[in-house]
């Protein structure tokens, strides 16, 4: 929470815009150093003005939406409460470095004798910072530089440009984000990139330059994506020896889809939750907006966690997806599924379950995997309280199937070809967090239902990402 | 040893191939009919992107993918069939140096006559070459390649070169083709080998594609021994035969027939 301070007598700093108050009858109020909360509870107050301090080229307008709430306060208590959310949103706007709140005594003319005024003392962000990272992706590492505009224009807009370099692929990209003032859900963002990626698994090398334009807004509980992205797509062999499949996928296409994306999200985090759900449906038509890619797409992340005695959580986690090609054009190998891995099935090699031709994996255009896990603290706990914590132990079932569908067959065939040769694994292993945002597992695998062309990882799999089944 | 079956040689799509891959490619199909060896084209739009080194033609046999007419001719001779056998080691150094000739200036002229010509390029070169592609991505792949293309004749140094010099050096190299030709029915008298494939690829293809102008034919139908040698090879090899490969041959679109 910001600071608090309670002063009778000094003028208060004047700085910012004042607002109009809401007038009312009241009592007079007498801030005592020793007031007990009771009394503050049920003294009825009035925020007469609101001040700031520190805004430089944040324009008023989006300020005022964040902190209407703030003088609809009416004791004390419901006063500091509401600063306090106003301040988070501040924050959230992602314009400022600090947010100070202090409440004091009205003090002028027009002081009525329960007024309060509230001042929020801001720093804004400079114009320009850049930033050096590292990240870790789905078994990948990189280097990232970054040069960020915050608040360009004053209302919370944001360009960014980015640089990475990784262990497997090396990209840039620019993206401008505008939220709508009042609403930071809603808002769109317009991306320029290029990103280049190996994928040993397949042989392939792909480069792609593209542009989106994507709107996110919630409605009710549910939080919403409609994007449009066009990509120009390079398809190149990583190896002579890549096979003849997979050469005839090289050279270029240009895809030009629309996607629509709903996330239900109720998990109290997204690295181990310990209880929540979360469910993702994704869909992307391409082909109507031009190019030479014509498909839709779906596919579906669902995820279940549920908090068990002793410190334990079970997870219940179930993926799927389907591609089905328009028109006579077979499905490029850029748009299939693939599945296997540290962060998919465990026990199998990365993305090496399914077709495949000469060792190269082609991915499949339909799939589906579910896990079964238990997490529980490490044994004997050490480190409780501390270090321990990152740690988890994790006992766990995955399955999963990949495979292409003749879609002149009905769905029945399509469940029977799903249904058959599933290939399913079971192990346990290590679990550690890495803040909010990846974490790295160690497990031992038992992989099953091996079919001929898989490639298995029994033993020991190390598995880093953000993204697990 | 006998080659696997079935080689295809793959070269871009009808309505897309160029003068010099067009070129290229008859010459490898020439070489493969002169050894006797079943040859089906296939034609792919990404041809060029599946090639190994690159370039087109390729060849895949089996397992096998191999480019260029100057690696398959060595391919073909590892399983076992070569028409340059019966040569000796000058004559082979000859051949050579004429095949290099035959590179070096032809192939260099129509590349130029294709990309470095204004007028070609617009015309012709341009919607072909990005036909298969929507917009944006036909127009971002042909300057792609045009850049390219003028980069290498920067460093050839044939960028300073004009249309007419170009021909003029085309018209050399018939002269020393016509010269070394002579009355003979091939190159090196009662055989064909590789060069007289790479000759009549080179030659019949510029005869018979249409062109914004027709200089670049002219020249070569100053010298009526090469005109007869393509008619010759033509006959021999792709009329009769596979029939599918006579038509791929023959019929290039807007093409007028060798035989008047």
């Amino acid at each position: 929470m910001g600071t608090v301070h309670a002063r009778s007598l000094e003028p208060l700093p004047m700085g910012g815009p004042d607002f109009g108050a809401l007038g009312e009858e009241a009592e007079l109020v007498e801030v005592e150093p020793e007031a007990k909360q009771e009394i503050l509870e049920n003294k009825d107050v009035v925020v007469q003005h609101v001040h700031f301090e520190g805004l430089g080229r944040t324009k008023d307008d989006i300020i005022m939406y964040e902190i209407s709430d703030v003088f609809k306060a009416k004791n004390l208590i419901d006063v500091m409460r509401k600063s306090h959310e106003a301040r988070e949103k501040l924050l959230r706007l992602g314009i400022f470095r600090h947010v100070d709140v202090l409440i004091d005594t009205c003090q002028g003319d027009d002081a009525l004798p329960n007024g309060l005024d509230v001042t929020f003392e801001v720093t804004e962000l400079r114009r320009l910072t850049g930033s050096y990272n590292t990240m870790v992706g789905n078994n990948e590492g990189s280097m990232v530089l970054g040069l960020k505009f915050p608040n360009l224009f004053g209302r919370a807009e944001k360009v960014t440009f980015q640089f990475s370099y990784g262990t497997k692929e090396t990209s840039y990209g620019l993206s401008f984000f505008k939220p709508q003032p009042g609403n930071f859900e809603r808002n769109f963002s317009v991306n320029l990139y290029k990103v280049t990626g190996q994928f040993p698994w397949s042989s392939l090398r792909e480069t792609d330059r593209g542009i989106s334009t994507e709107f996110n807004f919630p409605i009710w509980k549910t939080n919403h994506t409609l994007k449009w992205e066009g990509v120009w797509r390079e398809l190149g062999c990583l190896a002579r020896t890549a096979s003849f499949s997979v050469r005839e996928e090289s050279g270029h296409s240009l895809k030009s889809s629309l996607s629509h994306a709903m996330v239900i999200d109720s998990r109290n985090s997204s690295i181990l939750p310990r209880r929540g759900a979360l469910l993702k449906i994704n869909q992307e038509l391409a082909g109507y907006t031009g190019g030479d890619v014509s498909f839709l797409k779906e596919d579906f992340e669902f995820q279940l966690n549920k908090q068990l005695i002793w410190d334990s959580v079970f997870s219940a986690s179930l993926w799927g997806g389907m591609l089905v090609p328009i028109g006579e054009k077979p499905s490029s190998i850029a748009d299939r599924f693939y599945l296997g891995g540290p962060t998919s099935v465990r026990g199998f090699s990365m993305y090496s379950i399914g077709p495949q031709s000469e060792g190269d994996y082609l991915g499949g255009e339909a799939y589906w995997a579910g896990g079964l896990h238990l997490y529980t603290p490490l044994p004997f706990r050490p480190g409780r309280g501390g270090f321990g914590d990152l740690f988890r132990t994790h006992f766990f079932l995955n399955a999963g199937n990949l495979c292409n569908l003749n879609y002149g067959d009905g769905p029945r065939a399509h469940l029977q070809k799903l249904a058959e040769y599933i290939r399913w694994s079971y192990g346990a292993g290590i679990v550690l967090r890495l803040g909010n945002i990846a974490r790295l597992e160690l497990n031992y695998c038992f992989p099953m239902g091996v079919q001929s062309g898989d490639r298995i990882c029994d033993g020991v799999q190390f598995g880093a990402g953000i993204r697990f089944l | 040893m006998s080659l696997v079956a079935e080689a295809f040689v793959t070269q871009l799509a009808e309505e897309q191939i160029l003068l010099s891959d067009n070129a290229s490619s008859l010459a490898v199909q020439a070489f493969l009919q002169m050894c006797n060896l079943p040859v089906r084209v296939v034609c792919r739009a990404n041809a060029e992107y599946m090639s190994p080194s690159g370039k087109v033609p390729f060849i895949h046999v089996g397992n096998q993918v191999v480019s260029e007419l100057g690696p398959i001719v060595q391919f073909v001779k590892a399983k076992g069939h070569s028409l340059s056998d019966g040569l000796d080691e000058v004559q082979k150094a000859e051949m050579k140096a004429y095949m290099e000739l035959v590179n070096n200036m032809l192939l260099t002229a129509e590349l130029y006559l294709q990309w470095c010509d204004d007028v070609t390029v617009e015309e012709i070169t341009h919607p072909r070459y990005g036909s298969p592609y929507p917009w944006p991505l036909n127009r971002i792949l042909s300057y792609q390649k045009q850049w390219e293309v003028r980069r290498k004749m920067k460093a050839i140094g044939w960028a300073g070169k004009t249309l007419e010099q170009v021909l003029e050096d085309v018209d050399q190299c018939c002269q020393a083709l016509s010269q070394r030709l002579g009355t003979q029915p091939y190159f090196f008298n009662k055989q064909p080998t590789e060069l007289d494939a790479l000759v009549f690829g080179h030659l019949f293809t510029i005869l018979t594609t249409q062109l914004t102008t027709d200089e670049l034919s002219e020249k070569v139908k100053n010298y009526s021994n090469l005109t007869a040698f393509c008619r010759r090879i033509e006959q021999q090899y792709f009329e009769g035969h596979d029939k599918d490969s006579s038509t791929t041959v023959a019929a290039r679109s807007a093409k007028r027939s060798l035989l008047r």
